[in-house]
């Protein structure tokens, strides 16, 4: 089968102007449904980031913005798998100029003699974490974001509230090394509750995160958890870590659906193109595949020909769409991130196969049926054809 | 007695399209022995390019019995047909059919890819049959850059790479010059003689009629007795 194996890349390249049209449209398609795919694979397929194989995340069951009593925290550590469990709440808010998209940056309020037990991958000297539980107006700072505001240990921070109708004034006691790279700054959740003061909203809390003993216990405690709570006023839903945190990523409406829509117009987008290529290159041919025949060459033999034809032209569009899809997603990777998924957003290997085997199959399945009516074509009707 | 190459009984091929009926070869008894260079003449239209096509299997007869060497044609399967006449068969047309974008020496390999044959082997007997036709340095020539007769005879060379028994030509001197036309019957006369090739040529000519050893006429489908001419038939002089 490989000797005509010169002949169909001849043929692939014959129409250079054609051919090379088809190969750069794929190749556009494909840089596409790399990155598509490179995402999707970023949000949805990715290994748990350091830490979160054995974390849970517990709020209310209808919504992240419904709050949950405070006092679930004591319930959900006498369960047995339980290693630690932490109040994690967002606390928003506005350091300095709102408007400089330099000052946002997440903020939590936490325990800060829970939150190393509860996050072990977060590195922070001993001495740091004891003035961090001593000092209740203190905070922690990932080393990413001290080094980019040019923070140092004792450096004074004014945050505005505007969840809470609060402004806590920290200050820097601790600098932590997160391997996750992610720009946050916690403080005390019980400095939160002390400057809202007596009243229902303080013993209300968003989340609460819980480490497990092992991997084991991971699925059992999202269970138990829920079903601790399901006939309370305010029932919990309690998911990994990992699953949470797309959460996130649905503000961008149903991503997996969007991707998957993507994909598919640019799939069809394809196939189009390449069935519009071989159909043309077929009908120019069939006399020469009447010679062919008249050599001796089997139907099965043309219909080879014809679909690798479709099948070359097909990876050479890939293979340049996937040179394109990873310089995109080096862009990607350097710009604004908003996503976590966005930051190690890469064409790996598994995601360039994947795209590969999609566009050889595109080509070889759009070429089918020219491919079948050359090779079934009688050997005179195709000498007779003046094309 | 010498073998018989081709055999024919009361061949018949109708062509029936729609309301169209057409008897372009009606019980045609013709045969060919080993070696025998036989030329088929006749009028447009009297069935000669269908003859030619039923012997080659590139059709499938209507009715009556057809054996090519030894071969009851209407008992293969296609697949099989196909490797036969890669292996048997040398067809020449008229138009020469190269592929245009293949040199010459490609062309002459295509129908050594469909046998066992090593690469180096296939290119040495491409080389040794572009050689016999005079083209030894002309390898690496596309079609378009040869003349006619040159394209020709690499249509001959890719006929005759596989040593097959049996030569057919359908008027292969049909777009030539003269002078061209000449040195392709002289190159068939050559395969015929020197190499016992088995010749039959389809052609209006009656001078390239001479080179053949033997000339049956056809006409209006009907494949006249041997040593009889259609009622027109004038030779031109020479
Ligand atoms: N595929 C076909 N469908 C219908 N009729 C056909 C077909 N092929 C040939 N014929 C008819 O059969 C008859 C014989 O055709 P054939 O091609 O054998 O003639 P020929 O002797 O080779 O003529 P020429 O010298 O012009 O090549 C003609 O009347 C032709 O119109
Ligand atoms: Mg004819």
């Amino acid at each position: 089968m490989f000797r005509y194996v010169p002949l169909m890349l001849k043929n692939a390249l014959r129409n250079r102007r054609r051919s090379t049209l088809t190969i750069l449209s794929i190749a556009a398609s494909l840089c596409l449904l790399g990155v598509m795919f490179a995402l999707y694979r970023g949000l949805f397929l990715a290994p748990p980031k350091p830490g979160q194989e054995l974390r849970l995340v517990a709020r209310h069951k209808v919504s992240m913005t419904q709050p949950l009593p405070v006092s679930y925290e004591a319930r959900i550590r006498q369960l047995p798998g339980v290693r630690e469990a932490m109040v994690w709440q967002w606390f928003g808010g506005v350091y300095k100029d709102a408007r400089d998209r330099r000052n946002f940056f997440a903020r939590f309020c936490i325990e800060p003699d829970k939150l190393f037990r509860v996050r072990p991958e977060l590195e922070m000297p001993d001495e740091q974490k004891r003035a961090f539980e001593r000092l209740r107006t203190g905070a922690v700072a990932s080393s990413d974001l001290a080094e980019r505001m040019g923070w140092k240990i004792g450096e004074r921070i004014f945050l505005t509230g505007d969840i809470y109708p609060v402004n806590p004034e920290l200050t820097l006691v601790g600098i932590f090394k997160d391997p996750n790279t992610n720009e946050t700054l916690f403080f005390s959740y019980f400095y939160l509750r002390e400057l809202l003061g007596a009243g229902p909203r303080g013993d209300m809390v968003g989340t609460f995160q819980i480490q497990a003993e092992n991997a084991e216990a991971v699925p059992r405690l999202a269970k138990a958890i829920d079903t601790m709570f399901e006939n309370s006023t305010a029932p919990t839903k309690t998911e990994t870590e990992q699953a949470f945190a797309l959460q996130f990523v649905s503000f961008l409406g149903n991503i997996k659906l969007y991707l998957m829509i993507i994909c598919a117009a640019v799939t069809f987008t394809i196939l189009l193109v390449s069935a519009n290529t071989m159909a043309m290159s077929v009908r120019e041919r069939v006399r020469e595949i009447g010679i062919l025949k008249t050599l001796g060459y089997t139907p099965g033999a043309i219909l080879f020909m014809i679909l690798g034809e479709a099948g070359v032209i097909a990876l050479m569009g890939g293979a340049l769409g996937l040179l394109l899809a990873s310089g995109m997603t080096a862009a990607l990777r350097q710009g604004p991130t908003f996503v976590g998924a966005m930051r190690t957003l890469s064409i790996t290997p598994d995601v360039g196969a994947l795209s590969l085997a999609l566009a050889f199959l595109i080509g070889v399945g759009s070429s089918l049926i020219p491919a079948w009516n050359a090779a079934r074509t009688s050997i005179l009707e195709a000498l007779r054809d003046s094309g | 007695m010498t073998e018989t190459v081709i055999q024919t009984r009361d061949l018949t091929k109708e062509f029936i399209r729609d309301e169209f009926h057409v008897v372009a070869l009606k019980d045609a008894n013709l045969e060919v022995r080993k070696g025998e260079f036989v030329a088929l003449m006749g009028p447009s239209g009297s069935g000669k390019s269908t003859l030619l096509h039923l012997i080659a299997a590139m059709d499938r007869p209507t009715d009556g019995e057809i054996l090519v060497l030894g071969e009851n044609l209407r008992s293969l399967s296609d697949r099989a047909i196909a490797r036969w006449r890669n292996e048997h068969i040398g067809f020449v047309f008229q138009s020469f059919n190269l592929i245009p974008v293949l040199t010459a020496i490609e062309n002459v390999e295509l129908p050594l890819k469909l046998t066992a044959l090593k690469k180096k082997e296939r290119m040495e007997h491409a080389a040794t049959a572009l050689k016999l036709v005079g083209l030894g340095d002309r390898l690496g020539h596309l079609p378009r850059q040869l003349s006619g007769g040159q394209e020709q005879r690499v249509a001959i060379a890719r006929a005759i790479v596989t040593d097959p028994d049996l030569i057919l030509a359908d008027e292969p001197t049909g777009n030539l010059d003269a002078q061209s036309a000449q040195e392709i019957l002289t190159l068939l006369g050559r395969l015929n003689k020197e190499f016992g090739k088995t010749i039959l040529l389809v052609t209006h000519d009656p001078h390239a009629a001479r080179f053949a050893s033997r000339i049956r006429h056809l006409e209006k489908g009907e494949l006249l007795p041997e040593g009889q001419v259609p009622a027109d038939y004038t030779v031109a002089p020479m």
